[in-house]
Parts: structure tokens; sequence; C-alpha cells
């Protein structure tokens, strides 16, 4: 594990420590990624139909979570 | 009982989009919200009706007076919406509604 | 465990990796959700971190409610992220999805029985690695819509009775005012579409020469402005996996790919853990 120090200077980066990284950025990952291993379970993010509570919510994440291809959308969107 | 498959989301779930049009009870901030949201119909409306003048012209199926005219009452009606944005506070920035996966309402 | 708490699971890795030439791997400084210490269950050669939650708060009613509540959410999913990203500068790992929450450890230990194969398999296959985030977004240019008109004023200063007389249909024609508004109203739309094609273009090249660079490559949902809170587009919303030992060259190549593109502003996040590349839905993607 590197924490190459890397010089940056025309982009921006959110990266360690986790408090500045950007809300969207990692529900972009946490709710649409990693391993879903089901089981004796309460309650599977998979089963949760999120309501959009805001506009500053998760549009983009409730689309992955409801089996829409994010890339096939992507494709149409170009 | 551990069922060990993974689960897969039954199907496409509904999506509810709740568009809030005001966070605090400013009568005047809800009067803005409403404004912004009828504001962005006409200016979809404005827009689309510039594009397809801009295309009859080109495709010279109108005269040239027909063009000066047509380019003339566009030009009133975009000044107009400067004048009602000024009125109700808002910037052109404030004028979209987020369709979800369809993106925003107006284009760029 | 209780009726009353539940189990919350971080990440997954194989058994061998919590000790080490020193004995076992000191896990016991980190806490998760709800500042619980995360402890391990482990079945069948791999090991889950875990905490023990409160069914009050994360049973399924309970979560199913706070899901929705976005302050919670926030609190939560960098609680989970932070036991995750502090845990795979340890060893290699899969980073379990937000709000999997057992029944109890027995749960949890039949769930790694079950998907043993499939897991080492993804161990494997993005253990070790790190994750990229790649957002681009239209450059800064003129907006198109009204308040773009700098026509010349002297036509506007014309008195504000504008109406063509009824009837006559010629409204006034000082040096074809109307006709001067429809040409720049043309230059000014194709403009706006030519800057947009060639960024949209630009951003296709950009994660064709970086997913070349790359291990794989995902993308993800372009972020509304209401979400990203930047007003130009997102063109690109991508992630791309790297052995860790290829992170520099990897960010040096993507800023010679935001140097090459200025039709595009570029953003860098990461090293992230693989979150993108454990494929939840199916193996092997």
């Amino acid at each position: 594990m590197t924490d190459a120090d890397l010089a940056r200077p025309d982009l921006t980066s959110a990266g360690y420590p986790a408090e500045r990284v950007s809300l969207v950025d990692l529900l972009d990952r946490v709710l649409a990624g990693g391993v879903v291993v089901t089981g004796e379970i309460t309650l599977s993010i998979a089963d949760v139909d999120l309501v959009v509570i805001s506009l500053r919510a998760l549009l983009t994440s409730v689309s992955a979570l409801t089996g829409q291809d994010p890339e096939a959308e992507r494709a149409d969107r170009r | 009982m551990s069922g060990g498959e993974l689960t897969r989301p039954p199907g496409p779930a509904p999506k509810r989009v709740r568009y809030r049009l005001d966070a605090d009870d400013d009568p005047r901030s809800a009067e803005r919200g409403l404004a912004a949201l009828v504001l962005t119909i006409v200016e979809l409306l404005r827009q689309l009706m510039e594009r397809q003048a801009l295309r009859r012209v080109e495709d010279g199926t109108v005269t040239d007076e027909q063009a000066e005219r047509l380019g003339y009452t566009l030009m009133r009606l975009e000044e107009r919406m400067n004048e009602l944005l000024d009125e109700f506070g808002l910037e052109p920035e404030d004028l979209n509604i987020d369709l979800g996966p369809l993106g925003p309402l107006l284009d760029s | 465990m209780s009726e009353d708490s539940g189990v919350w699971a971080y990440a997954i890795t194989e058994e061998g990796h919590l000790s080490g030439p020193e004995g076992p791997v000191d896990l016991s400084w980190l806490t998760g959700v709800g500042e619980a210490k995360v402890r391990t269950v482990t079945s069948g050669g791999l090991a889950a971190l875990v905490s023990d939650v409160s069914l009050a708060e994360f049973g399924e009613a309970a979560l199913r409610e706070n899901l929705e509540n976005l302050d919670w959410l926030d609190e939560v999913a960098r609680e989970h992220h932070y036991v995750i990203d502090a845990a795979t500068r340890l060893f290699p790992l899969l980073p379990v999805r937000l709000a999997t929450v057992y029944t109890g450890d027995a749960a949890v230990s039949a769930a790694l029985t079950e998907r043993g194969g499939q897991l080492r398999d993804a161990l494997r296959r993005v253990g070790g690695r790190v994750e990229w985030g790649v957002k681009a977004y239209a450059a800064q240019h003129e907006p198109e819509g009204p308040n773009e008109a700098e026509g010349p004023d002297e036509a506007k200063s014309a008195d504000a009775d504008g109406e063509p007389a009824g009837g006559s249909a010629q409204p006034r024609t000082e040096g074809g005012v109307g006709l001067a508004y429809l040409r720049r109203r043309r230059a000014q739309l194709t403009a706006a579409r030519e800057t947009k094609t060639a960024a949209v273009t630009g951003a296709q090249e950009v994660h064709a020469e970086l997913t070349a660079k790359a291990a794989d490559a995902r993308l993800h949902p372009p972020q509304s402005p209401q979400l990203s809170g930047v007003r130009q587009p997102m063109l690109l919303n991508a992630a791309y996996l790297l052995d860790a030992a290829g992170s520099v060259a990897f960010t040096a190549a993507v800023g010679g790919q935001a140097t090459a593109h200025p039709e595009l502003r570029v953003e860098l996040t990461g090293p992230w853990p693989p979150y993108s590349f454990v494929g939840g839905d199916d193996d092997g993607r």
C-alpha cells in the first residue's frame, strides 16, 4: 500500500483521511460497490427502496441499486 | 436459514422523487421556488421555439420578412424572460429541474 | 448475541492475513459504526471484520428509515469506510457493501462458508489493489440561456412599444434587428454544441487512455449538478483498478490527460479500497 506523495498540480484530490472525501463519491462506492454476501441478515441494502429525500441525495446510487446497469446508462447518455 | 445466494433487487424498484419547493417557511422562498418551476417551463418553450425558428430560417422556408419578425419576437421574449428573472430574484442557473436518470430538463 | 444486537460487516479477508511474523495483527484500536470495537469472525480460512450494532438502530425497520436520513447516512458511511480504509492498509481485503447486518456470528460464518470459493476468487482479483477515481467535467464556458443577449444596445433603445401595428405584420426593422438576433443566437448555439461535443469526445478519449493503463475500469453514473455541486455537466465518472505500486505512474498519466484535454476539468480521487471492482452482483466481472 503506498501513500505515494504525488505531484498533481492541476488536479484536485480528495483522498485520505476519510473526512475529506466527498459524500457523493463515497456513497457511489459504498452503496453500489462492495461485496453483497447475504445470508441470515436483517436487511440488505439491495432490498431497500431508497427514497430520494432531497435534491442532494442518491439518484445515481438508487439507479445502481435497482439493477439498472450504470454502464448502459452511460452509453445511452453519450 | 442462510441462503448463501446473492439477493438481486426484485426488478426495477419504483423510485420516488420528492421535489422540495423550499426548505424554510419564508413565503417568498416558496413563491420563488414556484416561479423557478414555472419559468423553467417557459424557458424550455422559449428555447424550443428559438431552435425551431432558426431551423426554418436556415431551411429557407420563411421569407426574409418573416424571419425578421420571428427574430424580433424572440429577442423580445428573451428580454421579457430576463425581466421576469429579475422580478423574482432568480438567476438563469436557478432555472432547471433534475429529472433524475433523465438528467436536467434544460440543456446546458 | 442478544436479541437486541446484530453484526455489521465491513470487509472480508483471508484468515492467514490476520497474523504476521510478529503475531496477530492488532486491530484493538479500530472502531467502526457507533464507535463499536471491530472484531473478527472466521470460517473456512476466511475472516470477516465486524462489529456489534444495536438492532434498535440497525434492524430492518430502523435501517430502512435511517438510510433515508442523509445525515445519518453520511456519518455511518464514513464510519464504515474508515474501517475498510484503515484495514486495507494492513492486509488485502474485499470491502463489504454498506448496511450488511447479520443476525449473529453464526450467520456470518455460514455466509463465509457458502460463498468461500467466490470470495477467494474475488480476493485474488482485487486483494491488495487500489482504486483511483477520475471525474471529468466540461470546462467552464459561457452559458446559453437568457441573459446571454449582449445585443446592440441601439436596437433595444428603441422605444418600449415594439409591438407591430395590428394588421400590418411588420415590426420595426431598423437594420434587421430580428435577423441580427437570429444570427447571433445561431452562432451561440453552434459554438455551445461544438464545445459540448468536443468535451464529450475528450472524456471518451481520456477514459480509453486510462483504461489501457489500468488492470480494470468501471464507469459510475455521472453526477448531476445537484449532486456534484458543479454547474458544468460531469462527462466522466470512472474508477480504475491499479496495483498499489502502479499508483504513481497512473496518477501521472491522469495529470497528462488533464493537460492534453483543456476542454475538460479533471478531478482525481483516491486511493480507494477497491469498492467498485468486487462485482456485487456477479463474479469475475
